[in-house]
């Protein structure tokens, strides 16, 4: 044992100093570094499931969006349709307002064109008669006496009323 | 030819009773390197490592993830232990191949014929004195007892003292036997293989001091990773024997040592 350098107190002191170093460096070393590792893998997989968890809803948000679109253009169509279909019918009524209207205002116009040609007539008669008794009297003036004159004035008169009737 | 010793020198003895040794002093040193290395490494541990925090990660986390393939979940409760194993005895094998230990020293004693003085080196390997194998020796299989009987109960001792049959009984004293030899083997094959080194260093360094003694450098820095990583890789393995011992000798079956 001397020879080999063997001494109890040595290898108490060395117990010791491994005592040491096995507390000193799982409370200075081990635990903080294991700890830190620990923490950094639980750190990423918690990001790798955040990250497939995004994944998923974005491709769940695709398909709706999709699918949304889908619906959208479907929906379009069957706006554009009935709107077409609305606007037809409309067509079709503006043009029978129309053609109703027309019919309207024709009727219209011939009542106006009535109610003027009898006033035309009434006018007519009245000037065409004053214009046969200045005539008469100018002739008579000339070869009759006053007496005469009112009696062949009085029948042509007579007979130009029933004349005027006849062709107005 | 340098004056090689088997046992570290004494340099003082403290109180009459400790003496320090040029080896005690190497573990202190080491101890000092390796406190330091770990409170740098720990002092502001961030989750983006910096690059001493990733350094230990790596060390710690590599020999964590190794000695769990080796010793399985029981690695949670014995880790400090052979991370230390590992860590200091790499180290103190380092520090011993570093120039000037060994060499940087002080001559005493009459120096009448000239170069007959005795010399003594102020460090020497730490793993280069049996005291500190002896010692790592002893905490090892110490601790392979603990944690077998904490873990197993009672049950654990079955190991060791089992009169169900005479051959049981016979096993048992094997058993006895092959743990405290353990201790032996432990020891002496870290010194041996340290020692050897740097007595072959020293001899290298004495016949051709320029080039020669570097391939022997780098083996002996082999080495001294090997004998680091036999040490506590045995210390697991018969962790690993210890703690599932009881598991298979609840049913009488085996007794594997």
């Amino acid at each position: 044992m001397e020879q080999l350098g063997i001494e109890p107190t040595l290898l108490l002191a060395q117990v010791v100093n491994f005592a040491i170093i096995v507390v000193v460096l799982s409370k200075l070393l081990y635990t903080p570094i294991l700890g830190m590792l620990e923490k950094r893998k639980a750190q990423i997989e918690e990001g790798i499931a955040g990250a497939e968890r995004i994944k998923q809803e974005e491709a769940k948000l695709a398909s709706r969006k999709e699918k949304l679109l889908l619906e959208a253009r479907k929906e379009g169509h069957v706006i554009l349709e009935e709107a077409r279909k609305l606007a037809k019918e409309e067509e079709k009524q503006i043009i029978a307002q129309a053609h109703t209207e027309a019919e309207e205002i024709i009727a219209k116009g011939r009542v106006e064109v009535e109610a003027l040609r009898e006033k035309l007539m009434v006018e007519v008669r009245r000037e065409s008669t004053g214009l046969g008794v200045a005539i008469a009297k100018r002739l008579l003036d000339k070869a009759l006496g006053s007496q005469q004159q009112h009696a062949i004035l009085g029948s042509h008169i007579k007979n130009a009323e029933s004349l005027g009737e006849k062709y107005l | 030819m340098p004056h090689i010793s088997l046992a570290a020198e004494k340099l003082w003895i403290i109180g009459g009773i400790l003496p320090i040794t040029n080896a005690l002093l190497t573990t202190w040193l080491v101890m000092a390197m390796l406190f330091l290395f770990a409170y740098r490494a720990s002092c502001r541990l961030t989750l983006v490592p910096s690059t001493i925090q990733s350094l230990a990660e790596m060390i710690i986390g590599g020999l964590y993830d190794f000695f769990h393939g080796v010793i399985g979940d029981h690695i949670k409760l014995v880790f400090p232990l052979i991370a230390s194993l590992f860590l200091f005895i790499i180290i103190a094998n380092w520090v011993g191949l570093l120039p000037g230990v060994g060499t940087i020293g002080f001559f005493h004693g009459e120096a009448v014929p000239a170069g007959r003085q005795e010399f003594t080196p102020l460090l020497r390997g730490a793993t280069a004195d049996l005291n500190t194998t002896l010692a790592l020796a002893i905490v090892a299989v110490g601790a392979i007892q603990y944690f077998g009987f904490t873990s197993l109960g009672a049950s654990y001792g079955g190991r060791f003292f089992d009169i169900r049959s005479p051959i049981y009984f016979f096993v048992g004293l094997l058993e006895l036997i092959s743990d405290v030899s353990k201790v032996v083997s432990f020891a002496f094959r870290l010194f041996g293989n340290i020692f050897a080194g740097e007595v072959l260093l020293a001899v290298m360094a004495f016949l051709m001091p320029f080039i020669v003694p570097l391939p022997f450098l780098m083996l002996e820095l082999f080495v001294g990773f090997i004998q680091a990583l036999v040490f506590s890789m045995l210390t697991a393995v018969f962790l690993n024997v210890a703690v599932s011992h009881g598991q298979e000798g609840s049913e009488g079956v085996s007794h594997n040592g």
